[in-house]
Parts: C-alpha cells; structure tokens; sequence
C-alpha cells in the first residue's frame, strides 16, 4: 500500500517546485559561501589554519537555517497540495489507511531532504576543491556537515508536518516556523533539550553524534503523536 | 475608501491574526531574556539589550513576519472564487490593493510597538536602572517600521500572485537569508532592501539624521526599491484576471 | 433482503450542532437510492460518515454486511465516489490526475482513458485541470469516482454545474450502470424531480432524520389525485355526504373526496345530485412530488 502511496505522491509533487527547492537550498548554501569566498578570500584563508576544516564550518553556519526553512516551506507546500481543492477527502475515500497516507507524505519529504543534503555535500566539496584549499580533504567532516543536521533535524520535519497537515490556515505552520528559525538562529544560547538547536549540533558535551541520534528518536516519537493526531480527525 | 479598509479589517480579524501579531513580542522577551552580552566599557545597560535583540529580530523576523501578513490578508481572496466576489463589488482594484497595503503597514507598526514594550518589560526583569533612551528608541522602533514598507510591497505582490502561502514565504526567504552576509559588508549592505530594517535598527548607526542611515540611503534604496514593488505589485494586481 | 448500505442510529455532532440524528438507512442492492433534503439537512454529513472521513458520534455503519470501523480498506476498495465540490490537483492534468488515483487503486491504465471517455473528456485528457470549466471538474470527478469498478457508488449532487446535456448524459449514465455492471448508487440531491428520473428508492432527510425511505413508486402513490367537488353550496354538500357516511374534506369552498375509486365517486355525484346541489365540476387534483417533499420536510421542520 504505501509504494503505491509514494509513486502516487511523487506524481503529484510534479511541477510543484518540490524538485527545484530540493536544489535551491543547498545550491543557496554554498552560494553565500562564493559570495563570502569570492569578496574576501585573502582574509578568512588567514584565519585559520585548516582552511577546509574553516571553509566547512563557514558552510555549516547556513545549513541549519535553510534546513529548517526548507522544511517549513516543503511541509507547508506539501499540506497546501491536498488542501487546495480539499483533495484529503478524495484520497481518504480511497482504500487506503489514513496511516499510510501520512507516512507516505512523510516519507516523500525526508527523501527529498535527504537528497538536498547529498547535493549540499557534492557542491560544498565541489566549490572547496575549485577554491583550492589544499591536498588534506577531510572527507568524514565533509559528511558529517552535510549529514548531521538533515537527522538532527528530523523532529522538526514530524513537528511541522503535523501542524501543517491539521492547519486549515497555512499561516500558522509557517509562523511557528519563523520562530523555529529564529530558534535555529539563535541555537548557542538555547538550551540543549530544544530541538531547534539539535540540527546546529551543538551540545554541551560537544559530541554532535549526539544530536544526531536524539533527532531520530525524538523525531520517530514526534512523527507517531503527529500520525495519531492525523488519523483521529475528521477529514473536512 | 474607509468601507474597504474596514472590510479588510473585519476578514483580518477571522484570520488568527492576534496569535500571529503577538509571536513578535514573545520573540523579543526570548532574545531579550535569553542573551547575556556583557562588556566592561561603562555604557547605558539599555543599549546592550537593544543591540543584542534587534540583531536577530529586525534582521530575520521582521522580514519573514511581514510576508505571512501579506499572504493571510489575501487569504479569503483565494479560497473558492473570493477575489471575483471582492473585485464584483463596487471598488476599484486599487483601491483595494491600497486599503490592503494599509491595513499591512498598521499590523507591522503595531508589532513595532508591541515589541517596543518587550524591550521595556525586559529591561524591567533584569532590573535595569538606566534611564530610558526613549530617543533612540522610537528612531530604532520607527526605522524599521519604514524600512519594512518596501518589503511589505513586494509580498503583497507575491501573495496576489501565489495562492499558496508556501510560495510568497519561498521568495521572501531567498531574499532574506542573504541579508545575514549582507550586513556585515560595508559595500553592499547599504544598497541590500531586505538588510534595512536591521541597518535602520541598530542603535549603533549615524545618530545625527532622524534615522540611523542617512537621508541618502534611505530614499534611495528604501524610497527606490518601494516604488518598485508597490508599483509592480499595483500594475500586477490591475491586470490579473480573477 | 441483502442491503448494501445499512446504518443504525447513525448521530453527528459538532458541539452543539447536531447535523445527523438517529439516522437509518438501507440500501438494497441495485438500486438507485435517491438521497433527498433541503440544503444543511444532513446529506453531506452522512455520506462523509459513509466513507469513514468522519467518526460518527455513535451509531453503526455496515456497507457489503461489513462493519466499516473495522473493515473500512477493504470496504473502500469496492466504493467510488465523489463528495460535494470535486477535488483535483489543478497543476496536474486531466490524465494525471486520474493517473494518481490509478497507482494507488492498482486498475489497469486502459481504465483512464475508459472513464475519460464515459463523461467525455478524452479530447482535453492532457489539458491542466487548472484551466477547466466548473462542470468539467464535476466530469473529472466522476470519472475519478468510476475508476475502480465500484459496486456502490456515492455521488453527493453529481450534477451540480453540469448544462443541461451534461446533466442528461450523467442521468443516463448512472440508470445504465446498475443494469450493466450490477452497481447499487446512492445519489444525493435537493431537486426531487432530479431523483425522481433516475432514483427506484428514495430517502428524504430533514434536520438530520429520515423522515421518508421507500421505493419511489410508494413516493409516487402518495402524490396520488384527489378528487374535488365544486357545488353550489359546499358546506352544506359536504355535510350531506359526511350523513351518508362518504368520507370527504371541505377545504378553500370546495368538497375534497378521499376516496378515488370510480365507484365511490359515482356515488358522491348522485348522492349530492339527489339531495339537489348544482354540480359546477369534478376536477382531479393531482399533487406534484414537489408538494409532497416540502411537505414532508416542512413537517419534519415543526417536529
Ligand atoms: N465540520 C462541521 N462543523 C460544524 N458544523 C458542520 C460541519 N459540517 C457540517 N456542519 C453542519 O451540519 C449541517 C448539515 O450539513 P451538510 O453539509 O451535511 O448538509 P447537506 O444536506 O449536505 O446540505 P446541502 O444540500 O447544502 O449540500 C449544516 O447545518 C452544517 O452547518
Ligand atoms: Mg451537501
């Protein structure tokens, strides 16, 4: 039931600009980072020593932002599909459980995130080797910058999918994702048991491993309180 | 004209829009609350709290805030036919786009003002005893009123252009995020629209013009960039078919 | 007799709002059950119920003899239908759409363009819906709705929008299709003389109760004539016949006989010939459905 959930999702995201936000964000990423490189490249070379392991961490300053924004965006275009024409009330008709219909959608905006961090890992290596940053690629860092935050930043996936899709008015996912934004913004002051600081991976101990496996847990647990909540409603 | 904007008020009002005007106060008291920015240079306390909540506000909340506004007061419009109701009344499209760039700008100033009491309800729970700058406050509070007036055009524009609130939100953070970069550069932050409110905000800026930017810059890139969208948006708006 | 929809004290409510009250309603198989009441009656809500998009507050849903709580997937995948306004995808095309209810219904792809043919949409099969007509959404929809071969079909006001030969097409469509695929449908609708040309069962709802469910020609008899007397003296004619002990109403300054068997009318004639009242005329009085549906659910409105 839910490989045919999915293929027909994915149908539906046609056209949509799913795919092209799926590129947009971490081709956003490191684009700041040629604006920052290109204006003043002289200046942060010197700044450290290491400059791939500086160059990584100039990257990873935006990832967290745009993936939290990113997942704003995709849940809420997500929601909007089926509520546009109130299309819920068709697809639930089908012979289908509402179970599967929210994993489904759940399961096609992880793919697509996931997909986003994998393009962000193959432009920041690509823009790090055009700069010419030297022979020592640390390639696990390189991973864990582009890696990280995407399951850091599972719970907020399941906390904004569940919002949106139980939203008649979009505008109130959207603005508890603008505080969730600035959350991610401000994430060295927030305490360690929000997960708007997680997808940052910072942590008091410093192990951003951490967060990591926070993110799937508490993101696993998120996502069943949000499918419960979804079966038990009443399709408008 | 007064019957537009009061029918816009009263949709508004159906909206959520309270919860949505009072997220901007509560995110004042955190970043107030939460930072502890201290320096030994003897200086008005006030100034500390200020600079470290405007940072993060005016730089990345109140750009996003304004295009929710914009796509919630075009909300009804798109459900189920609602702009050929609103424009088969006896109104005029501009009119119409006015009262709803009005009713906009009053929301933005009233969470201006909204957060203008955070600041001061902050100032009181760490027990400031500085007096007041109120100066420089209402300068910061009105600058970035006026630097959000560009802003509010051009996704107001989007919002009539987009049905979904996803899409107006996906252009205003493209232009958003970069203002993070753009602030710290002496070249291009002046000229950068959506850099202006956190320019007009900081209380660290040129103190002899009424604003924190000079006169200049302002109409130039604040007045000019306003234009632009207000009559792109108003020219967009007169000739979509509905 | 083997019902295909069969509710037991069917109850909605929404706070204080109680749409649907103690609903009973069985639908026999292959029959076109018309769904009859006056808009905010309840119809939507039930059917809404009917498909599992909403809880019912208490009462019990059986569809096929299943209960749908704990069978709804497998109760579904034999139902089509269509509430209300037509949902669609309007990025999407008319093919497309069709296509993403296809992969989860897992039916062949030749059954696209099967339905598409039926409402007749076949030439704009690769236009965006985007673009299309209200009553060309309305087609979708229906086509969507036939998609999976169902054995019940629901249909909530599936000619709303439709021109008039839209509407004729769907009419002739939806009496074929229980003759040729043994399809039982339950069509909504607040124009009676809409159900009247398609439906053999009818139940009216009014205020969340059924207040009517029969064949349509017990609907019919009910419409029956009345015959109506018009005498010179009415008052005192009807009178004279009620001594006789012929049953009749005095009503507006005419004599109204109950009774319309041939006999019994000529017996009224001569009896009041008789007794020397001037006969202007014997009129036959038929109501319309129309007059029995609102009478009917103004009823169920003072009750
Ligand atoms: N989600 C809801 N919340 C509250 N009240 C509702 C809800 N849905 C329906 N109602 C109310 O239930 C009543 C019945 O509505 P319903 O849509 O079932 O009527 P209907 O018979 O389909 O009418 P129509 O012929 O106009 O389609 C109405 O008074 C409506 O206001
Ligand atoms: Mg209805």
């Amino acid at each position: 039931m839910i490989k045919k959930l999915l293929s027909s999702d994915f149908l539906k995201i046609k056209r949509k600009g799913f795919w092209f936000l799926t590129f947009l964000g971490p081709f956003g990423v490191v684009a700041l980072q040629m604006v920052n490189y290109g204006v003043r490249k002289d200046y942060l070379l010197q700044q450290s020593d290491n400059d791939w392991d500086y160059y990584l961490l100039n990257v990873s300053t935006f990832t967290p932002l745009a993936l939290v924004l990113g997942i704003v965006i995709l849940t809420s275009f997500m929601a909007s599909l089926e509520n546009e024409t109130n299309a819920w009330k068709q697809l639930i008709s089908l012979p289908v459980s509402k179970m599967s219909v929210y994993l489904s959608k759940f399961t096609v905006l992880a793919f697509l995130l996931l997909i986003s961090s994998f393009i962000l890992m193959l432009f920041t290596l690509a823009y790090g080797v055009f700069l010419d940053l030297g022979e020592e690629i640390s390639y696990f860092e390189l991973f864990k910058f582009s890696f990280y935050p995407y399951f850091a930043g599972l719970p907020i996936l399941a906390l904004q999918l569940w919002i949106a899709t139980v939203s008649q008015n979009q505008g109130i996912p959207i603005t508890i994702g603008i505080l969730g934004v600035i959350f991610t913004y401000s994430a060295f002051i927030l305490p360690d048991w929000m997960i708007w600081k997680w997808p940052s991976l910072i942590n008091e101990w410093n192990e951003p491993i951490i967060n990591v496996l926070l993110g799937i847990g508490v993101g696993c647990l998120l996502y069943i309180v949000g499918m419960f909540d979804f079966t038990r409603r009443d399709v408008k | 004209m007064l019957s537009i904007l009061q029918a816009e008020w009263y949709k508004l009002r159906k909206s959520k829009i309270l919860f949505i005007i009072f997220v901007g106060p509560l995110i004042g008291l955190f970043l107030g609350l939460t930072s502890n920015l201290s320096i030994d240079v003897a200086i008005n306390e006030w100034y500390l709290s200020l600079f470290s909540m405007n940072l993060t506000y005016a730089l990345l909340f109140l750009p996003l805030i304004t295009g929710i506004l914009a796509s919630i007061i075009c909300r009804y419009e798109h459900q189920a036919g609602g702009w050929k109701q609103l424009l088969a009344l006896p109104v005029t499209r501009g009119k119409v786009f006015i009262a709803k760039y009005v009713i906009l700008m009053l929301i933005v100033l009233a969470i201006q003002l909204l957060y203008l009491g955070a600041v001061y309800v902050v100032g009181m729970i760490k027990g400031i005893t500085d007096p007041f700058p109120l100066e420089i406050v209402w300068k910061s509070i009105f600058g970035g009123w006026v630097a959000t007036f560009p802003l509010v055009a051009l996704q107001l524009w989007m919002s009539i252009l987009f049905k979904s609130f996803a899409a107006p939100f996906t252009v205003n953070v493209i232009f958003t995020l970069p203002s993070i970069l753009a602030v710290n550069s002496e070249r291009f932050g002046p000229y950068y629209p959506w850099a202006q409110p956190f320019s007009m905000m900081y209380i660290g800026g040129n103190t002899d013009d009424i604003f924190f930017v000079p006169w200049d810059q302002l109409l130039t890139v604040v007045g000019g960039s306003f234009v632009l969208f207000f009559l792109g948006g108003y020219l967009y708006f007169q000739r979509k078919s509905v | 007799m083997e019902y295909v929809v069969k509710t037991k004290g069917l109850t909605k409510n929404f706070g204080k709002e109680k749409p649907v009250t103690g609903l009973d309603m069985k639908i026999p198989k292959g029959e076109v059950y018309g769904f009859l009441g006056p808009n905010g009656a309840g119809k939507t809500t039930t059917i809404r119920m009917l498909l599992g998009l909403m809880k019912p507050t208490t009462g019990t849903i059986h569809i096929f003899q299943k209960d749908l709580r704990k069978e709804r997937v497998n109760i579904l995948k034999r139902v089509g239908s269509l509430v209300e306004n037509p949902s669609y995808y309007p990025h999407l095309t008319a093919y497309e759409n069709l296509e993403a209810l296809r992969k989860i219904l897992g039916v062949p792809k030749k059954k696209i363009y099967e339905v598409l043919e039926i409402v007749r949409l076949s030439d704009v099969a690769n236009k965006k819906v985007k673009g299309f007509s209200l009553g060309m959404k309305q087609r979708l929809g229906i086509a969507a709705s036939l998609l999976n071969n169902p054995e019940l079909l629901i249909l909530d006001e599936p000619t709303n929008g439709l021109d008039p030969s839209g509407i004729i097409e769907i009419r002739q469509l939806i009496k074929r299709l229980p003759a040729e695929y043994g399809m039982t449908i339950l069509i909504s609708s607040h124009l009676l003389s809409e159900i009247d040309q398609m439906a053999t069962t009818v139940g009216i709802v009014t205020n969340g109760k059924m207040i009517f469910q029969d064949s349509i020609e017990v609907m019919r008899m009910l419409s029956q004539q009345k015959i109506s007397l018009k005498v010179n003296n009415s008052e005192q004619a009807w009178r004279s016949l009620l001594a006789k002990g012929i049953k009749a109403d005095y009503k507006d300054d005419t004599v109204l006989l109950s009774e319309h068997s041939n006999k019994k009318i000529a017996e009224a004639v001569r009896t009041l010939v008789q007794d020397g009242f001037s006969i202007y005329r014997v009129e036959e009085e038929k109501r319309s459905l129309e007059d029995i549906f609102l009478q009917m659910t103004r009823g169920g409105k003072e009750g």
